[in-house]
């Protein structure tokens, strides 16, 4: 070797492609099982998916994991034989398909954790290779009014497909696109174009041309863009740089018999298909775009420093109107930046819930219970890290729905209810930050009582006590694990999921009519708006959507209680707009040396009050949060650090965390 | 083939890291500390643009805690996914050790620092004294073991 | 260091997946006088070629818009760029595709995985096809 090739080098690249490549082929088998339930062939599916497959195996064998190989390999054989096939596969060839899927989903994800990677079940490998493709004869018998040269390069499918989308109403149009150098100067590339035709447009087929070159043409080339839709001449010609006149419609031509159209072609070539939505859309590895915001962040600090510079100069008298004006202008530049670059990180959440039908159709099949899954995502979208981190939860959440609340289908014909069961699960946007999901199931709904019995603690008054109650670490609420929900996490992960998160978990069950669990969780999660403020000599920052007010404490007004909790200081209480609101030193809670603490921020959890006392509040501003990912210093409570512009790490407290740990020690304390 | 070594001092006592671990060294200008985690940690500091944990090794090592002085050095390791500062007394020297040179720590090396020395080897300095330096186990000391919680199926 | 009439080689990297594109250019990348230009589809490189001259094309053909063959067929239908090396890299175990590719007008094939040794091995052999230098 004259140098060494470092394949873990593009892991995280090969695990990007690969978790596309199987959302896509997810999203494609359930199509082609959909049209097989209609009775149809979904070809465009079969050429997708073999596609797919393809480009898995091919990464797999560059970066050396060769189970992944193996199964895609003869995956990639049962779609290259139903491709030749006009896309024939049967119910048995999907249900064994995703059976693949699902292996080298397993496999990549062992892959994302570093575990080991299991060889290739040999089981799945026998079944994939025992089914049988048939091909069905449907003779061509309408031809399109093509030159001949282009319509030898469309495949029957496409034929069919232009003839078929012209037939239901649509207009079959050619559009012809010619490069130049000039061209691709502004950005009009044949890339931006199918893009564009894309979004006006079914695109079937894109056929590249030679003709003479000219000063119009100087690459002799043009392309031919075949298309079906319903935009103007005008619109489309706009999109390809061309003239409403150089558009022209493809009629249908009815032929005797069917054309000898010769053999279709081998599957290397078959899959040249024409796909138009994913075209222009850049894939960006999330740490790029972390590796954006930390610059951001820089920028941020800047402000700081700026605005600081500025106050320094007016403390000596100096007029800094001007200054202060374009430091204000600055903020608000980078504020926009901050918003563009946030805006590249989120994802339609419909994208991150494209498995989860795959998911239900696994659970019901192992539960032997018919479940039909809705999903109304709208356009909503979240921060990828985000995503990312909610996903186990929502996961978990369906699992549970089909493994315990579902009933059995005799058992919900009894009870008059329809035998397949339903889970759904919805999202939207609650405000400009924060999204609403909703994960309902019209089972049997959750038995207070029972719960209660089982974890041997008074019956929960309401939804929110029974939340606090299955959420409490290590309660299950059946006797035994259950294969499908025994492993992995359990109710309280899924709520510290959300409540990592900075969300809120929700619940809301009717006995014998259903459950719904809804997470209430932040959109992005890295910049927030923070106080900053001095305690125990210690800077901390704290975001101010979690801070209801900042309040004076007023010494001879507050009240002390039976202290209960000696590790918390005192506690004493405080009266707030007719209210009780319990203080607590944030000092003594975080062991640092506590003084005087003659401000409170007070923080609302479950409608519940609590006021932290601090030394002082330094000020306002925006700051770039990075996690604490490390082990030794995950603590609840601290959910981050930040620059405040020293070149110094501060905390970034989570007070509604916090309250939650101490409210519940408390309570285990008075049990 | 030797590998390099770097070299550095807690008390009286020199330990090894190997050098391909090493990511950087710095002299330590305090840390944030973070409330609620082991004596041990001695807080957050910013290098390079990331935020970085420190293990104040002295403590670690059950050694008495001393003021950090213009010596002491945050050596930055990375230890699979992690990348944890060391806090040591000093920090000079890269050395070159033979893999023959490598042996089992000797059973007596218990205590408080248990399983924290890997192997320890003689070497020769540079004026030809006999020294004893002791390579230490990075996932241990920074506790890697048993952290993670396996999630998958 | 291979060296064509004393200029950079330019060479059009064609595949949709962009990991294997930043794994080709690796595998490349140590000859300095290299440049890479990447195509995402068959339609972006037949595209790029009538607009730009390239020394070489690594093409992948298994590809969405139109695949590897159809971008040959272009190639050699085209009179400027008769000559121009084609070395196909795909997908192992398809030995039919190999004829296919070869019989088109690809000027060498090899198929993934391949060792970084072996492409920039074709490639240097490719550029110089009188064979007078050895490596």
């Amino acid at each position: 070797m004259s140098h060494a090739f470092d394949a873990s080098e593009f892991l995280a690249g090969f695990l990007v492609e690969a978790e596309e490549h199987l959302s896509a082929s997810t999203m494609n088998l359930l199509a082609v099982e959909a049209s097989l339930r209609k009775g149809e062939n979904n070809p465009r599916a079969v050429r997708e998916l073999f596609r797919s497959l393809h480009t898995v195996k091919g990464l797999s064998a560059m970066v050396g994991i060769e189970p992944i190989v193996d199964i895609a390999h003869a995956m990639e054989t049962v779609l290259r034989k139903a491709d030749r096939a006009a896309g024939a596969l049967s119910a048995k060839a999907v249900e064994a398909l995703l059976a693949g899927l699902r292996a080298i989903g397993e496999r990549v994800r062992a892959l994302s954790t570093s575990a080991p990677v299991a060889p290739a079940p040999p089981q799945l490998l026998d079944a994939l290779a025992a089914l049988e493709i048939t091909k069905d004869e449907a003779p061509i018998t309408v031809e399109l009014d093509l030159e001949p040269g282009l319509l030898a390069k469309l495949s029957d499918a496409e034929k069919a497909q232009l003839i078929q989308g012209a037939e239901n109403g649509r207009r079959a149009l050619r559009v012809d696109f010619v490069p130049s150098p000039a061209r691709a100067a502004e950005g009009t590339t044949i890339t931006s174009v199918r893009e564009r035709i894309g979004a006006m447009a079914e695109i079937v087929k894109v056929v590249p041309l030679s003709i003479p070159a000219s000063d119009a043409a100087p690459g002799g080339l043009a392309f031919a863009l075949l298309v079906l839709t319903d935009a103007t001449d005008e619109a489309l010609a706009a999109a390809a740089a061309t003239t409403p006149e150089e558009i022209q419609t493809l009629h249908a031509r009815r032929v005797d018999e069917a054309d000898p159209l010769g053999e279709p072609d081998s599957a290397e070539e078959g899959v040249g298909e024409t796909e138009g939505r994913r075209r222009g859309i850049v894939r960006v590895d999330v740490a790029r775009l972390d590796d954006a915001l930390e610059r951001l962040s820089a920028l941020v600090i800047t402000r700081f420093r700026l605005a600081r510079a500025a106050d320094a100069l007016a403390a000596q008298g100096v007029n800094v109107g001007e200054l202060c004006e374009i430091v204000k202008g600055y903020g608000r530049q980078v504020r926009d930046l901050r918003g563009s670059i946030m805006r590249a990180r989120m994802v339609p959440v419909a994208e991150l819930l494209d498995r989860v039908p795959l998911i239900v159709r696994g659970l019901s099949r192992t539960t032997q219970k018919p479940v039909r899954v809705v999903i109304d995502a709208g356009k909503a979208e979240l921060d990828k890290a985000v995503a990312e981190r909610i996903f186990p939860a929502i996961v978990h959440l369906i699992r549970n729905a089909v493994d315990h609340a579902i009933e059995p289908p005799a058992e919900r014909q009894r009870l008059g209810k329809p035998e397949e069961g339903l889970v759904r699960v919805t999202c939207f946007e609650r405000s400009t930050n924060q999204l609403e999901l909703g994960i309902s199931d019209d089972g049997r709904g959750i038995d207070r009582e029972a719960v209660a019995r089982r974890a041997s603690r008074p019956t929960p008054a309401d939804d929110a006590a029974l939340l606090d109650l299955i959420t409490l670490p290590g309660l299950t609420t059946l006797d035994q694990a259950t294969k499908t929900s025994g492993r992995g996490l359990g109710m309280d992960i899924v709520k510290r999921a959300v409540l990592d998160l900075g969300g809120e978990l929700g619940l809301r069950t009717t006995p014998g009519a259903g459950t719904t669990f809804t997470l209430l969780i932040p959109l992005t999660i890295t910049i927030v708006d923070a106080f900053s403020f001095v305690c125990g000599e210690q800077t901390f920052v704290a975001p101010i959507s979690a801070i209801e007010e900042v309040v004076e404490v007023a010494p001879e007004a507050l009240v002390r209680g039976p202290s209960r909790h000696s590790q918390l200081g005192e506690v004493r209480f405080m009266e707030r707009r007719g209210e009780i609101v319990p203080l607590v030193n944030l000092a003594s809670v975080f062991s640092l040396a506590s003084g005087e603490e003659p401000k409170a921020l007070v923080v609302r959890r479950n409608g519940t009050p609590l006021a932290f006392g601090i030394q002082r509040v330094v000020g306002q501003q925006e700051v770039v949060i990075r996690p604490l990912e490390d082990p030794l210093v995950k603590v609840t409570g601290i959910s981050g650090s930040t620059d405040l512009g020293d070149g110094r790490p501060t905390l970034v407290l989570d007070l509604v965390a916090l309250c939650g740990a101490l409210s519940q020690n408390r309570t285990e304390v008075a049990a | 083939m030797s590998e390099l070594y770097v070299v550095f001092k807690l008390d009286d006592a020199e330990y090894v890291l190997q050098a391909s671990d090493v990511l950087e060294m710095e002299s330590f200008g305090g840390a944030t500390r973070v409330p609620g985690t082991p004596p041990y940690v001695a807080g957050l500091i910013h290098i390079r643009g990331r935020v970085v944990p420190v293990v104040d090794l002295r403590l670690r090592f059950g050694l008495p805690r001393i003021e950090p002085t213009l010596d002491s050095r945050v050596i930055v390791v990375q230890s699979g996914e992690r990348t944890v500062g060391l806090l040591v007394d000093s920090a000079r020297e890269i050395m070159k050790i033979a893999p023959e040179g490598l042996q089992a720590p000797p059973s007596w090396m218990g205590g408080e620092g248990d399983g924290f020395v890997k192997s320890v080897a003689h070497v020769e300095g540079s004026s030809g004294e006999k020294r004893l330096v002791m390579l230490i186990n990075c996932a241990k000391v920074i506790g890697q073991e048993g952290i993670y919680v396996d999630e998958r199926n | 260091m291979v060296r064509v009439g004393g200029r950079v080689t330019e060479i059009l990297v064609v595949d949709d997946s962009k990991v294997m594109r930043e794994m080709i250019v690796a595998c490349l990348r140590v000859a300095e006088d290299f440049t890479f230009t990447h195509a995402a589809s068959g339609l972006e490189a037949i595209e790029k070629l009538a607009l730009q001259a390239f020394d070489l094309v690594v093409l992948d053909l298994n590809m969405p818009d139109i695949g590897g063959f159809e971008v040959i067929e272009f190639i050699r239908g085209q009179d400027k760029l008769h000559h121009l090396p084609i070395l196909v890299v795909t997908t192992r175990g398809d030995e039919g595709s190999r004829s296919r590719a070869l019989g088109a007008g690809a000027s060498q094939f090899m198929t993934k995985p391949f060792t970084p040794d072996a492409i920039l091995a074709n490639v240097q052999s490719m550029l110089r096809p009188d064979g007078a230098e050895s490596p």
